[in-house]
């Protein structure tokens, strides 16, 4: 225990003030805790696998950047994944440009980024269903669950009020308690929760 | 509606922290249903934490990126190059007309409160030597210095005599005139 790297006993928020004096260390170490966090947070929102990498990497690369503009008030994940919010935007919206030009040049559909996840949600375990509520219920439970952010951190994550939130909040837990199914005890034990699981929620 | 009302309530309770309303309690208490979803949701978020660092350990290594900025050795003039302000076009040719104004103000305000005034140049020898010539004219003069200053007084008194002529001359018509009598005051007494 003694032995462990100093560095690593820091907070987020210490190793983002050493990374904004000029610590690349520091970045890296902020970069290693949170590059799996990021990627799960975004992979529902891109096509593949290599789509979420691909995010993660700009995203770090960006912050690593801009570092300066941190400001230290704040929780880091915070202003984390306020960018990679961001960016995933940006990036969603060039890549639907560019699927629309190549799906009218080719004729092919790309296949749909819940479609795909719906298939992987064979797997077991809460998270995976979770992942297929659609992308802005699992990326609220995500942030609330995944992360122990409080409702007006997710509000200014992903730019929404606080009954906005607490109402995406209220339907991803409706939604998953009635996927859970039996195991949860709603869906089967009731004729509209079955219907509205039936009806996709 | 009531079952509606009681899971929107258990979510904010979720949420917020506040405890639910004694009709929604009771509501839990009595209906299956809400009491299932209740429990289901206090038992969702204890699940979702449980099992987050196993679904983190699911995702494949992969790098972080920052290699592709290993250029770079160090971090610190990448920090100060970002914290240094953009550059900007050069504010003269930005606002020409301003920059003008005011430079024609400042040069008025500067003539206003500095007059120039050319600096006297030295002496030079002739004037030296006129200078000295002036000098031993007044100090040669017939009577020195006092007959100089004494023929400078001397058209004084002349104007002064000519004035009181023509002032006497005056008194005598008046008193002949008005046939009247006009008497000099005395000169005042000096302190």
């Amino acid at each position: 225990m003694a032995d462990q790297d100093p560095i690593a006993k820091k907070t987020d928020e210490e190793l983002a003030r050493d990374a904004r004096a000029g610590s690349r260390r520091s970045f890296e170490e902020l970069a290693c805790r949170y590059k799996r966090r990021l990627f799960v947070y975004l992979r529902p929102r891109l096509g593949s696998d290599e789509d979420a990498e691909d995010m993660v990497q700009d995203t770090f690369l960006k912050l690593f950047r801009s570092i300066d503009r941190y400001d230290p008030a704040y929780r880091f994940s915070t202003w984390l994944y306020t960018s990679a919010n961001r960016l995933a935007i940006d990036s969603f919206r060039k890549s639907a440009v560019a699927r629309d030009r190549s799906t009218a040049l080719s004729g092919q559909d790309i296949p749909d980024p819940a479609v795909v996840c719906e298939g992987e949600a064979g797997a077991t375990g809460v998270w995976a269903v979770a992942r297929t509520l659609g992308a802005d219920r699992y990326r609220v439970l995500w942030l609330r669950y995944g992360e122990d952010m409080t409702i007006e951190e997710i509000g200014a994550v992903l730019g929404r009020s606080r009954l906005a939130v607490r109402v995406l909040l209220h339907r991803a837990r409706t939604s998953l308690v009635g996927r859970l199914g039996p195991e949860a005890g709603l869906a089967a034990r009731t004729p509209s929760g079955a219907a509205r699981q039936a009806a996709g929620d | 509606m009531l079952c509606m009302l009681s899971r929107w309530m258990i979510s904010r309770a979720e949420d917020t922290g506040k405890e639910p309303p004694r009709i929604v309690v009771r509501h839990v208490r009595r209906c299956g249903v809400c009491g299932d979803y209740a429990r289901a949701a206090a038992s969702l978020s204890l699940r979702l934490k449980g099992e987050r660092s196993a679904w983190l350990a699911a995702v494949p290594e992969f790098p972080s990126g920052l290699e592709r900025d290993r250029e770079e050795p160090e971090m610190a003039p990448l920090a100060a190059e970002t914290a240094r302000p953009r550059s900007r076009r050069p504010w003269l040719a930005l606002r020409p007309l301003p920059v003008a104004a005011s430079l024609i103000v400042l040069v008025a305000a500067g003539l206003v409160l500095f007059r120039v005034i050319p600096r006297e140049t030295a002496p030079s020898a002739e004037d030296g030597v006129a200078a000295r010539a002036a000098i031993k004219t007044l100090t040669s003069a017939p009577e020195g210095l006092r007959g100089a200053i004494g023929e400078a007084e001397s058209s004084l008194d002349k104007e002064r005599r000519i004035l009181e002529s023509s002032v006497v001359s005056a008194v005598d018509y008046l008193q002949a005139r008005l046939n009247i009598k006009i008497e000099r005051k005395e000169p005042p007494k000096t302190l």
